[in-house]
């Protein structure tokens, strides 16, 4: 098989985006696990909406990194790789992460001083 | 042939095609803020979910500042790898982690904070 790269920076990229998401997978099965607990049918819901974007981030990964690999082997026309999109959605999903931990830890305070 | 149009367009309307390897560089750059930011979060949860043997306000307060580091990393993350893609594309100088220094203070600080509840 051909690389484009012998440093194989395409291929540690798209490892660098599995570890990502599955950081994000193992953050949403805590969570799953854990929320019910405290905030009941809404624990569950953010738990498995982790869940399912991370699922879906990975599968967009692979779908990233066949792409890449493709045009860079290639050598083709590089505007063609990917944009920012996925980027943005990570932060985003990151974001809202933070708002959940947020969230989670004042509600155990006050439950805890209570 | 039309070029497609990437978002965002203040970074993919300027300059040329770097070398691939350095725009692979950044977005693993940008991974690694998030799983930092990830790690800050759980951290924050932890602190406060497991409920140590720490002084609860020093506590909350250590919780809340990891939170916060938590929230602010992914904002770096994003920002940092718009700010470098353009100047890549640009040819110009790469721009520093504007806020690597206010995250180290405040991890720190949220270290010092848990040591003294943990003494207390």
């Amino acid at each position: 098989m051909t690389v484009f790269d012998r440093g194989l920076q395409p291929e540690r990229t798209a490892l660098a985006w599995r570890r990502t998401a599955l950081a994000l997978l193992g953050a949403s099965l805590v969570a799953l696990r854990v929320l019910p607990h405290m905030m009941g049918v809404w624990g569950l819901g953010v738990g498995a909406a982790g869940a399912v974007a991370s699922g879906v981030l990975l599968w967009l990964i692979h779908r990233r990194y066949i792409h890449h690999h493709q045009v860079l082997i290639q050598d083709g026309d590089r505007s063609a790789l990917a944009g920012g999109y996925l980027i943005a959605a990570t932060t985003l999903l990151c974001l809202s992460a933070g708002g959940v931990a947020l969230a989670v830890t004042i509600m155990k305070a006050v439950a805890g001083g209570a | 042939m039309q070029p497609r149009r990437r978002f965002p367009a203040s970074v993919f309307t300027h300059g040329d095609e770097p070398d691939a390897r350095f725009s692979l560089a950044n977005e693993r750059t940008f991974l690694a803020w998030i799983r930092t930011g990830l790690a800050l979060l759980a951290g924050g949860v932890a602190l406060e979910a497991l409920g140590l043997g720490i002084q609860p306000g020093l506590r909350l307060a250590a919780s809340l500042i990891l939170i916060g580091a938590g929230v602010l990393t992914p904002l770096q993350g994003w920002f940092g790898w718009v700010q470098t893609e353009r100047a890549l594309r640009m040819d110009t100088a790469l721009p520093s982690a504007r806020l690597a220094l206010p995250l180290t203070l405040l991890v720190g600080t949220a270290g010092l904070l848990i040591c003294i509840g943990i003494l207390v």
